[in-house]
């Protein structure tokens, strides 16, 4: 029961990552039709912006701002580097090559991703990187045979509140309701008065954004960060959001937290070397079962 | 429809005439510019020798940290008056870190005219490049590749390696978890790639007479999947099994998570990690979790001995402020000290010759202690040893001392 | 528009009446094409290339070669496959398997390499092939990563898991064998020129065409009677063959090959190399090879900033070329480009010898097997609906709805918008499945079939908001619709048989003879998306009938056509109707309903209010309420 337990906690924890990063994906998607394959070097790149705020001056902001203003400050930091990088990568990749069709959109974003992981080898250096263990706090709950450490507790409310509060943005407010629309129809929701630049600014920045900041928490969490290590997160973020049906926010909430959690009880139940096997499995044969994924709404092709 | 093909054509043919411009101007080692109006500088005659080293990929660290190694190695041959009254120059060539990039960097080498090469780290890398200067009368001495096959399945003339064998390792870990842990539950956890599985498969070997003789069972052999951040789910049935010791075979980025996060989950069982954990990103990832763990592995950078050892490291001090990464960096100057001192004892370059002379060579030193192949080319008398993380998360010689 | 139209004429009547031009004349393209071939031959014998290029020349052709067979599937179909490489992946491991397992000659693998490939390939997309665009894509994804993950865990110590299958053999054709650079040179490039001549003959056939149908408008392709799904299928069981033909040479050349070799980034290279060259061309699969390859192969001195520098190029590429490096023309290649045998080289010739389609209902329907006959036809009736109800959740679109149309008339089904008009015409279509009720035509119950087999049974149809196959030319949308009639397959297109050639011979004089009679002859070699809005109606007015249809389906003919463009439609439905089309026609324009309907059946919220003789109907007060509202008091 407590390894049960303890494997949720763990699915939970790796489920909150794919889910901040789905939502990314599954936002730039809902607007642009774009898979962004250069999300998840977003991500990379965002735990990496956490890391330079971390290590300058030999730790100087951990010890001005103490260890949850120091985390704070990287986050807030790779928050705003990554908009920013989102917002430059559509302008320069994406907006020049948007008429001409998908296909081509799809190439551009491979080739984005390759220009920011490449890039931050050249930058950073081909070796991994590590946030230094003062930069954390310590301390972990016990209960009975289960120990938590309280930065993991901390990042899952943080996950979770961050989510709760896309999803209060895009589902309950005006400016959500224009996404949505805009997501629908472009057109339409042009002619209806809706700037479909601002929700552009809106997506290209704040999806990445998100993205970056999980980047610095899977830094805090997991210390380790290294210029390829996007692509894996990518790729299951990807999965969790077309799990949940893409361009749908709850969704890709979901999707992710599933993933997380359905990868947690197989490693932990039956085999780890199969793990992914199952898992594009379960993917396949949940579009078997409902070929728009599990939240995707059912869409008849107008005719 | 014709034309279509017509400027296809040409338009690939131009593309390759550019590759060849461009490969050319560059890989002429003696080909000085002679456009510049300076005195042309008197004739050096050189020796080049090839470094097939991943530069990207996967192994990208290793390989820059190889190419640090050979190039420092190269300088101080150089200024010791070189090889046979010539300079040594090197050539060094991306192999990608996988086995496809590895046959062409490798047929590049061979197109440059070379006969001696270092190459590669990795064995399934190594592996299609070693086929390939064999089959072309190169000598080429690995310097990561460890996989047993590599020597023992086939024969390969021109191919040496300066690094030990994973049986010697695997060998060597049965009798310590056994003789001198004395550990009755084992778990051991590899990458699923050629290098982990391969120990991982060797070391359930060599356990199994003390399996037969029930006093040592193997409670858990699974992989993880390189690359992810999150391992708790493995270890938190690792935890739930309780093994007394847990065997990792895989490399230093794996590990450090791992380790980490055990610690973190309160699972405070013996840790010992093979011959490619112990790395300063090791150390650098896992922090604190690394006290106590156990490493196996050839004789450290940092624990070399040799009066060529410490000519070499403070060279590499002096020029990038810290040791080496790894070892196999090391292996690789080696490989470079290995053909230098073959060519000098052959008195030439000629691939034939310096490949009997490293087979019979016994005179040779390098900075990991005296270079010797056997007949299919293994290194000989590669020892191996445990190490420990003290307390201070230095590590420190354990077994056997 | 009509500036654009006069644009057309003009430029349509420069060439009229002779083939397109060419910028070289035949003979100098045929020497140059042996002048190119034969340097690409003479490559490896050229003083400056050592072995260290052929080895770049070969996996230019390994690339190509993978480029070609994705195309088959990204380009030709438009399917987003980005897991390509686990076809070569089967096909390689097959090779390495067999050959150490039964000891298999190298060459013999390369036939079962392929095999295997593609029958993996129609096991394992058969369940998702209906999935759409990016749904497909991660599906692929995943494909591509089970692949490679169960390689590498070993089942049953076949693969022999990430340490790889080592020790192949090589190629042995008994007189000789391959093992130099040079000779795997010209291996792959033989392989490949065969690949192509197969290719480019399927490619100019009713398969090929069927492929880009699909690719440009999924529907209007069922609509014109192509079976979606069988073509799809297809493709990817072709491309993947390919990819195990790669496959088994790549093992072979190597002889080592380990899970590693087929990671997703080599999917995703194929699919940049089929989209820098450019949607369903073949040259520029091969160009996309070559700078795929040989780019980064420059940089190899600069290891550290190649793939920095490679991204860049690829978002380069896409802002400046998005349809690729040498994309597909269509346009101004004349019927030429179509690549049917023995054409007239002046294409009026074809069209004045094009024999008049025979009329409609005596076009044989080999091609389909029908239900038998279950319903008693009523007398003169050629389509009965009974009863069909269809909901959309809780909307009912079509309910209980029952109307007949006569054999030989004009029926128009008419109504307010959103009556569900469009909706019936789907369910009697195929493409909606009605949740009660039956759809009788010609005395059979058609209610079950799907819509290209109801197309070939002898209904046709056009769209409310038209569709057409935008890039594709004039002729080649109407010559979608003898498809359903057509029956040579695969292996004869790839072969050129002669019974392939008549049979595409005729599609192109049936299509002509009804390009020409909606007056479209002149813009026959134009892309459907040029044409102006009136135009474009009557293109797919052409398309619907070169179906030779017993029926003749037309939502809203009229709508958005000028008052002049009307009454030459309706002067043309009566020419068709003379011909002996039975006709069901929703129509807004009231003008065109009254002129030319022998029967009304009137539609509002999904049921029938009224049918009867036009007169009638146009003072029924319950239809002038529909239309108008109830009046107040």
């Amino acid at each position: 029961m407590d390894t049960l337990i303890q494997q949720l906690i763990n699915g939970l924890t790796i489920g909150s990552f794919y889910a901040l990063v789905a939502l990314g994906y599954s936002m730039v998607y809902g607007v642009m039709k774009l898979i962004n394959f250069a999300h998840g070097d977003l991500f990379t790149l965002g735990s990496y912006i956490g890391y330079t705020v971390l290590v300058v001056g030999a730790s100087w902001v951990t010890a001005t701002f103490g260890i949850w203003g120091g985390m704070a400050i990287a986050l807030v930091a790779a928050m705003i580097g990554i908009g920013v990088a989102g917002l430059v990568m559509e302008r320069i990749a994406y907006r020049p090559v948007y008429k001409a069709g998908r296909l081509p959109l799809v190439v551009s974003a491979l080739g984005m991703s390759f220009v920011i992981s490449q890039g931050i080898m050249a930058i950073w250096g081909p070796n991994p990187q590590a946030y230094l263990s003062g930069w954390t706090p310590k301390d972990f709950l016990q209960f009975g045979n289960i120990r938590v450490p309280v930065l993991q507790i901390a990042i899952l409310v943080l996950a979770l509140g961050l989510m709760a509060l896309i999803y209060w943005l895009v589902e309950r407010t005006t400016f959500g309701a224009a996404i949505r629309a805009a997501a629908q129809d472009r057109d339409t929701a042009t002619l209806m008065g809706i700037n479909f630049n601002l929700i552009i600014f809106f997506v290209f920045a704040l999806g990445p954004a998100l993205g970056g900041m999980a980047g610095v928490m899977q830094g805090l969490k997991y210390t380790r960060i290294s210029f390829n290590m996007g692509w894996l997160y990518g790729l299951k973020a990807f999965t969790a959001t077309i799990l949940g049906g893409i361009g749908n926010i709850p969704g890709a909430m979901i999707g992710g937290l599933l993933l997380g959690v359905m990868e947690a009880l197989f490693e932990g139940y039956v085999s780890g070397a199969w793990k992914d096997v199952f898992i594009f499995l379960i993917l396949i044969l949940v579009l078997i079962w409902r070929p728009t994924g599990l939240f995707g709404e059912k869409t008849a092709e107008k005719v | 429809m014709r034309k279509v093909f017509v400027s296809l054509f040409v338009a690939i043919l131009s593309l390759m005439l550019l590759l060849t411009g461009c490969g050319g101007g560059t890989t002429t080692p003696t080909a000085t510019p002679t456009t510049t109006p300076t005195i042309p500088p008197p004739p050096v005659e050189k020796i080049v020798i090839g470094l097939q080293a991943p530069i990207t990929g996967d192994f990208s660290a290793e390989g820059q940290w190889a190419k640090q190694c050979v190039e420092v190695a190269q300088d101080l041959i150089n200024k010791a008056g070189g090889v046979l009254g010539k300079q040594i120059e090197i050539v060094v060539v991306d192999d990608g870190s996988n086995a496809k990039d590895s046959a062409t960097a490798a047929q590049k080498m061979i197109s440059q005219g070379l006969k001696e090469v270092i190459a590669s780290y990795g064995s399934s890398v190594t592996r299609p490049a070693a086929d390939l200067y064999d089959k072309n009368k190169v000598v080429s001495v690995g310097y990561g590749c460890t996989a047993v096959s590599l020597t023992m399945e086939t024969q390969r003339p021109y191919f040496f390696r300066t690094a030990g064998r994973d049986d010697t390792q695997s060998e060597f870990f049965a009798k310590f978890a056994v003789e001198k842990l004395g550990a009755k539950k084992i778990a051991i956890m590899h990458d699923n790639q050629d290098y982990g599985k391969g120990v991982a498969d060797d070391a359930k070997k060599f356990l199994q007479p003390s399996i037969d003789a029930g006093t040592t069972e193997i409670v858990y052999f699974d992989a993880i999947t390189k690359g992810q951040s999150d391992y708790s789910a493995a270890i938190t049935k690792l935890k739930e099994i309780a093994p007394d010791l847990w065997f990792f075979t895989a490399y230093y980025n794996e590990a450090a998570l791992l380790i980490k996060q055990a610690r973190e989950m309160g699972f405070d069982v013996t840790f010992v990690g093979n011959n490619s954990v112990p790395t300063p990103d090791f150390e650098k990832v896992a922090g604190d979790a690394i006290k106590g763990t156990y490493m196996l592995n050839e004789p450290m950078p940092q624990f070399l001995t040799f009066p060529e050892s410490k000519t070499f490291m403070d060279a590499y001090k002096a020029k990038y402020n810290e040791l080496p990464g790894s070892i196999w960096a090391v292996y690789a100057a080696d490989a470079l000290n290995a053909l230098c001192a073959a060519i000098k004892t052959a008195g030439t370059t000629d691939p034939d010759k310096v490949a009997a002379t490293m087979r019979t060579m016994t005179d040779a030193k390098g900075i990991t202690g005296p270079l010797m192949f056997t007949d299919r080319g293994d290194r000989k008398n590669i020892p191996y040893y445990a190490y420990l993380y003290n307390n201070d998360g230095k590590l420190e010689l354990f077994w056997p001392k | 528009m009509a500036d654009l139209t006069s644009k057309l004429t003009q430029r349509i009547s420069k060439t009229q009446g002779q083939s397109p031009q060419r910028k070289f004349p035949r003979a100098t393209g045929l020497v140059l094409l042996v002048a190119a071939i034969a340097l690409l031959g003479a490559f490896p014998l050229l003083p400056f290339v050592n072995n260290y290029l052929i080895d770049v020349g070969f996996i230019v052709g390994i690339y190509a070669l993978l480029g070609l067979s994705l195309n088959i599937v990204l380009g030709e179909v438009g399917l987003f496959d980005l897991g390509h490489m686990a076809f070569c992946a089967i096909g390689a491991y097959t090779t390495g398997i067999l050959f150490h397992q039964l000891h298999l000659p190298i060459v013999i693998l390369l036939p079962i390499s392929a095999i295997v490939a593609g029958g993996f390939a129609y096991l394992v997309t058969s369940p998702v092939i209906h999935l759409r665009g990016d749904y497909l894509c991660i599906v692929t994804i995943g494909i591509g990563e089970i692949v490679r993950l169960v390689l590498q865990n070993n089942p049953g110590g076949l693969t022999n898991g990430p340490n790889g299958i080592g020790n192949i053999g090589n190629p042995d054709f008994g007189l000789f064998s391959i093992q130099s650079p040079t000779q795997f040179y010209y291996y792959i490039w033989i392989v490949i020129g065969l690949v192509i001549i197969g290719l480019i003959n399927l490619q100019k056939s009713r398969v090929g065409r069927a492929w880009n149908y699909i690719r440009e408008d999924e529907i209007a392709a069922k609509a014109n009677g192509i079976d979606v799904r069988a073509f799809k299928l297809l493709a990817f069981v072709l491309g993947a063959a390919i990819a195990g033909i790669a496959g088994n040479i790549y093992a072979s050349k190597y002889m080592f090959i380990e899970p590693n070799n087929f990671s997703f980034m080599e999917s995703a290279l194929l699919f940049c190399i089929v989209l820098l060259g450019g949607l369903g061309s073949i040259p520029g699969s091969l160009l996309g090879a070559a700078v795929i390859v040989i780019f980064p192969e420059i940089f190899r001195q600069f290891a550290s900033y190649r793939l920095l520098f490679f991204g860049a190029a690829l978002i380069v590429m896409m802002i400046f070329r998005p349809g690729g490096l040498w994309p597909r023309r269509r346009e101004g290649l004349g019927f030429a480009g179509l690549g049917i045998r023995k054409l007239p080289r002046d294409e009026n010739a074809l069209l004045a010898e094009a024999p008049v389609p025979p009329r409609p209902g005596t076009v044989p329907l080999k091609t389909y097997r029908l239900p038998p006959v279950t319903v008693a036809m009523s007398e003169g009736l050629i389509l009965e609906t009974k009863a069909i109800t269809l909901k959309f959740g809780g909307l009912v679109a079509v309910s209980n709805f029952d109307m007949s149309v006569v054999t030989g008339k004009i029926t128009s089904l008419i109504g307010p918008n959103g009556a569900g008009k469009t909706t019936l015409f789907n369910v009697i279509t195929g493409i909606y499945r009605p949740n009660k009720g039956k759809v009788v035509f010609q005395g059979r119950d058609i209610t079950k079939l799907k819509p290209h087999t109801i197309i070939g049974a002898g209904i046709a149809r056009t769209f409310q908001n038209i569709r057409l196959f935008p890039s594709l030319t004039c002729i080649e949308n109407v010559m979608s619709g003898p498809h359903c009639h057509a029956k040579e397959g695969t292996w004869p297109a790839v072969f050129r048989t002669p019974a392939q050639a008549r049979e595409e011979r005729k599609i192109v004089e049936l299509a002509s003879y009804r390009l020409n009679q909606v007056g479209l002859w002149a813009f026959r070699n134009e892309l459907a998306k040029n044409l102006p809005y009136g135009k474009q109606r009557l293109l797919e007015l052409a398309r619907a009938l070169a179906t030779s249809p017993s029926l003749l389906i037309l939502d809203e003919p009229s709508s958005g056509l000028n008052d002049k463009e009307t009454e030459d439609l309706m002067a043309m439905l009566q020419v068709f109707l003379g011909e002996g089309f039975t006709m069901l026609l929703i129509e807004h324009d009231m003008n065109v309903v009254m002129g030319i309907s022998d029967w009304v059946t009137v539609m509002d919220m999904g049921s029938k209010i009224a049918e009867g003789p036009p007169r009638e109907i146009y003072n029924n007060p319950l239809v002038i309420e529909a239309y108008l509202g109830k009046e107040e008091d």
